[in-house]
């Protein structure tokens, strides 16, 4: 069964970053993947020496479908750059991507994008352009699919096609499970002798 | 996961290099971590390590329970320490919520004290496994002794020894039980004693210092690159510590040092965690005074927080509550919100979606031991393959929150 989600209705909370409550410490950004390249090089020249973290979100039926999430993070690395970075200071910058749209690459700029980027790649499918070794990393590498994305089952799609025990049944007896012999008749004849013989 | 399809520069055969496959079932490689690597003699030439093998899909899962049930699933990733995931899942609902602010004072002071205890028990089992990896056997009862001390701390508290699941949104799962503070004091008293053999162990020991001194030597800006965080960044000299950038429940009341050494190899990492041990303590010691007065441990909300089971028997509406929370869990007003606590491995964070409804939309962890493990790659050529088991040991990855 796919998600029966809906995404968060366009113009809520999380939508421009300006009506936004400040529910924590990060400034937001919001910018086109045209420019996210661009934006993301003037930041780490800014002092945004650190991506914490690079993920993605599936606004299934919004468009764009999805967005990128990078965390950046400014601090001073060591006990003379205090001065001059201030104290430390997160960013989230989002970057909407509809589907089939390849994102460039940061992993030049920061190392560690490299495994975030796959990761992205695996369970959400989108791509990244100039990546050096851009492979599944949580998944089988002959996995198809994306499994974080919203319309992936959540059993997977094998065990999709099977119908699943319902739930609104007594007994997963009634559903049919057992090969053991236990049977909703054999059950009741179990308890019948059972009853007999006390 | 699964490298079946060698990527082409691997299997490049230049000079005598050949490929080892390190793992996945290799001890030292604490879990499931496989290592791709491409070796002359026993020297490492590039190192490629494949993860996945313990991908359970949580963060999906999460999407589809209630956000109630997140942090169940959030100490199944870092089954190390338990507490601290489970603070972070919590305090980033409590901040989409805005009930921040109300979770009263002895629940927070219990929430640090869990999270303390967590780091020290999980820094025991990587010293231990540490000091296995390079033949020192003893040390490991010394610090499963003192985990186990922790243990039955959580379980008195919880319930359970390795999940206890008692860091819950509004607050903690009842007060901490009659005795528990004795045993507590014990623990507080056995420490320092008990740290002074590990370090009389360990940290003088010319063979253990033969082995850690100058090997996987991480600069601070390289750590920086990789997105190292935690102690494996403060052993690269940069004081980068959450509960002192970030403040978050309270930690800014608590006394306490940022251990940093500058010289980035893996003896700094040793004394950086080793030093960062006794500072746990030190929050402890002050968690425990903060404890002394009693108050409620849960927020008086009772659309977050399910009323005390004995009332349910005698208030309609406490019945109606509990069964609300347990049939539809609660609802969290639409946002999205990015927090971070400092777990034992570095910053572990939680960047969560609501769409208001009464599950996550998405639930994204920032897993601090992927981003430490992935250093491997820059640090490992050129080393010896004896010294890689030296360098995993180091960075202590966790491969339930690796792979999730």
């Amino acid at each position: 069964m796919p998600s029966t989600q809906t995404p968060p209705i366009a113009g809520t909370a999380i939508d421009p970053p300006g009506v936004r409550p400040a529910i924590d410490d990060a400034a937001i950004e919001v910018v086109a993947p045209a420019d996210v390249r661009a934006r993301l090089e003037t930041l780490k020249a800014e002092g945004y020496s650190m991506l914490l973290d690079l993920g993605a979100v599936d606004y299934l039926g919004r468009t764009p479908r999805f967005e990128v999430v990078y965390h950046l993070l400014k601090m001073p690395t060591s006990a003379a750059s205090v001065a001059q970075v201030g104290r430390p200071a997160r960013l989230r910058v989002r970057c909407g991507c509809a589907e089939g749209v390849t994102l460039p690459t940061v992993s030049d700029l920061w190392k560690s994008a490299d495994w975030a980027e796959r990761e992205v790649f695996d369970l959400f499918g989108i791509a990244f352009d100039g990546h050096p070794d851009l492979r599944r990393i949580q998944m089988p590498h002959d996995w198809e699919g994306h499994p974080l994305r919203k319309d992936y089952p959540l059993r997977g799609p094998a065990r999709e096609r099977s119908p699943r025990p319902a739930f609104g049944l007594k007994s997963n007896v009634q559903a049919g499970t057992p090969p053991t012999g236990r049977t909703l008749e054999a059950l009741q004849e179990q308890i019948k002798k059972a009853r007999e013989s006390t | 996961m699964s490298t079946t399809p060698l990527t082409p520069e691997i299997v490049s055969h230049e000079g005598n290099a050949m490929v080892l496959s390190m793992g996945p079932q290799h001890p030292s490689t604490h879990g499931v971590l496989q290592i791709m690597l491409e070796i002359e003699g026993e020297t490492v030439l590039t190192a490629e390590p494949e993860i996945g093998y313990l991908h359970t899909g949580i963060e999906k899962n999460m999407e589809n329970l209630f956000w109630s049930h997140g942090q169940t699933n959030a100490e199944r990733m870092d089954y190390l320490a338990p507490s601290s995931n489970a603070l972070c899942y919590v305090l980033a609902v409590e901040k989409l919520l805005g009930v921040t602010d109300q979770i009263p004072e002895r629940a927070v002071h219990i929430r640090v004290l869990n999270a303390e205890l967590s780091r020290i028990a999980s820094h025991c089992v990587w010293l231990g496994t540490h000091g296995i990896d390079l033949g020192a056997i003893s040390v490991f009862f010394y610090c499963f002794d003192l985990r186990e001390n922790i243990l039955d701390l959580q379980e008195a508290a919880g319930g359970a020894r390795m999940h206890p699941n008692y860091i819950r949104v509004g607050g903690v799962n009842g007060d901490l039980p009659d005795g528990y503070a004795d045993r507590l004091d014990a623990l507080i008293a056995k420490f320092p004693g008990r740290m002074k053999e590990l370090r009389g162990l360990l940290q003088a020991n010319p063979i253990f210092q033969d082995r850690t001194i100058d090997v996987g030597v991480l600069s601070a800006a390289e750590a920086v690159q990789w997105s190292v965080t935690g102690p494996a960044l403060r052993g690269s000299g940069v004081a980068y510590d959450v509960r002192k950038a970030f403040p978050y429940c309270g930690y800014d009341q608590y006394q306490f040092d940022v251990p940093t050494r500058a010289e980035g190899d893996a003896y700094a990492r040793f004394l950086v965690r080793l030093d960062e041990m006794e500072q746990s303590m030190r929050i402890i010691r002050q968690a425990r005074e903060k404890l002394r007065t009693p108050g409620p441990y849960a927020i008086d909300d009772t659309k977050i927080f399910a009323p005390p089971k004995e009332t349910i028997v005698l208030s309609m509406e406490a019945l109606i509550h509990h069964f609300k929370i347990v049939s539809e869990g609660f609802r969290v007003p639409p946002g999205d919100v990015y927090q971070a606590v400092e777990g034992p491995r570095g910053e572990l964070a939680y960047y969560l979606v609501s769409n208001g409804e009464n599950r996550p939309y998405r639930v994204r962890t920032r897993p601090p031991s992927m981003y430490n493990l992935q250093s491997l790659k820059g640090i490992a050529p050129g080393n010896l393959i004896a010294d890689l088991v030296v360098m995993i040991g180091s960075l202590d990855p966790v491969f339930g929150e690796v792979d999730r």
